[in-house]
């Protein structure tokens, strides 16, 4: 079933002139909701296009899963604890799953980890922030992993046989995971002054993050069109962001929380005024459009964004590094188990 | 009864060809509706794979109606051991289920109106929760 193609091929190229009469058949099969399978035939830039978003979300599964892992040794209780190590096992063997369905589209799992620690493909932007405490465990679990089922319930009326069967199985164990979240965020919530302020910071790190977790501006996405027309993304990112805008504000409002503009240093902190406060101010454009029916709030910081999908975020780094080093020590066992000449096992030191 | 039947020779005793050995297992599994996953639904005895194929869609696409079909040799399938290996959970799990957190909706409420946490719910996937 697989199909192998040399990574060079894959490549999204508007230039490549295939068959209009298949094209309109495949085109066809999308508009009657059919499901494209790894055998079918598909247009070059609809492989390319699936392989990229099923890459790109194995990628950010397996890198999502270390912020959060740093956190197992110093859960607050055991049972914390446990679901934390849950939450993460399961994050990984989403990115297991993941990789297997890329391999059916045309390149394989030793490249893509291969391109993921040399920094040649990417995973979500929002995993280059950093967790300095346990509240930053809630509100991953609460906000992104919230902003997660939102995206992939979207995908998951899409148009790939196998990528939407997987992404139906990860939502019900993401729910999980959100649940665990929102549970984390009640009791921080419903807690002392000391774990108000804790949880209050977290938010302020990850709010703005999480928004822009949806990706750019639809007028500046450029892959969006062609991809909602193969329902690749079946809603675009704009119209994710409000409707994750329309559910968490009025839950984070009434939870106690507000919702800031924060100044952050290079390491993803939110600064100090002179007088010891946190740089921040209120949203000034956060309010209730009653008659557009939706929550209204001030642009994210684009700039960013792109400053930090580029590689110069917080953590970009450190998150590659630990992933390289975990890929680098396991060679050997992989060499082993293939028959190969595999040396000596690395030292630690 | 026919000419043929009438002329059947009453033979005893071993049979004079050996014995031919059985034919492969194959498991079968079929797919019901385009998109949904492959189900286990029995299996076939059959010289080799494409054999197996033909009889399998003798028989099982004959049972309910499906679109596609996988047969796989069963010598390739290896089973875990449910005396020895530990394949369930033994010890309580809730917490890695949605059921473990049954609270939630009673700990909105000391912060939200029962109208609001409607709506907030309202996007949890129904087959979850």
């Amino acid at each position: 079933m697989s199909l192998s193609a040399a990574t060079e091929e894959l490549k999204i190229d508007w230039s490549i002139q295939e068959d209009e009469d298949r094209i309109g058949e495949f085109q066809g099969r999308i508009d009657r909701r059919e499901l494209v399978e790894p055998g079918d035939w598909m247009p070059h830039n609809y492989r390319v296009g699936m392989l990229r978003v099923a890459e790109h979300h194995a990628n950010s599964e397996i890198v999502g899963a270390l912020p959060e892992g740093e956190w197992i040794t110093r859960a607050p209780s055991l049972r914390r604890k446990l679901a934390l190590i849950a939450k993460v096992q399961d994050e990984v063997g989403h990115g297991q799953m993941l990789y297997r369905v890329s391999q059916d589209l045309g390149k394989t799992r030793d490249q893509m980890l291969r391109d993921l620690i040399t920094g040649k493909t990417r995973y979500h932007n929002v995993f280059n922030y950093p967790a300095p405490t346990w509240a930053d465990v809630a509100m991953i679990q609460w906000l992104i992993d919230g902003a997660a089922i939102l995206n992939q319930k979207s995908l998951a009326e899409g148009s790939c046989g196998p990528y939407i069967r997987i992404m139906k199985r990860i939502n019900m164990e993401e729910a999980f995971h959100f649940k665990s979240g929102e549970d984390m965020v009640l009791t921080l919530m419903s807690g002392t002054r000391r774990q108000k302020q804790m949880c209050q910071e977290a938010f302020d790190r990850w709010w703005w993050p999480t928004i822009m977790f949806f990706g750019p501006p639809d007028k500046e996405s450029t892959k969006t069109g062609p991809f909602m027309v193969w329902r690749i993304k079946t809603a675009t990112n704009d119209t994710l962001r409000q409707k994750f805008i329309d559910r968490f504000v009025p839950a984070a409002l009434d939870l106690g929380l507000k919702i800031h503009i924060s100044v952050k240093d290079e390491n993803g902190i939110i600064k100090r005024k002179p007088d010891g406060t946190l740089d921040q101010i209120e949203d000034p454009e956060l309010r209730y459009d009653e008659e557009a029916g939706h929550w209204r709030f001030s642009r994210p910081d684009w700039d960013e964004f792109y400053r930090v999908i580029n590689g110069d975020g917080p953590c970009n780094k450190q998150r590659v590094a630990l992933r390289r080093f975990s890929y680098e020590q396991g060679a050997w066992v992989r060499r082993t188990v293939l028959g190969q000449y595999a040396g000596l096992p690395p030292s630690r030191n | 009864m026919s000419k043929v039947r009438e002329c059947v020779p009453e033979r005893t005793g071993e049979l004079d060809f050996p014995v031919e050995g059985d034919f492969k297992h194959y498991e079968v599994f079929t797919q019901l509706e385009h998109g949904k996953r492959h189900v286990h639904a029995g299996h076939v005895d059959a010289p080799d794979p494409r054999m197996a194929l033909l009889y399998a869609r003798q028989h099982y696409g004959r049972d309910e109606p499906c679109v596609n079909m996988w047969v796989v040799p069963s010598d390739a399938i290896l089973s875990a051991n449910d005396d020895q290996d530990v394949i369930w959970p033994r010890t309580d799990q809730s917490y890695r289920h949605v059921r473990g957190y049954k609270d939630i909706r009673s700990r909105w409420k000391e912060f939200r109106r029962e109208c609001d946490i409607e709506e907030y719910q309202k996007e949890d996937l129904k087959e979850a929760f």
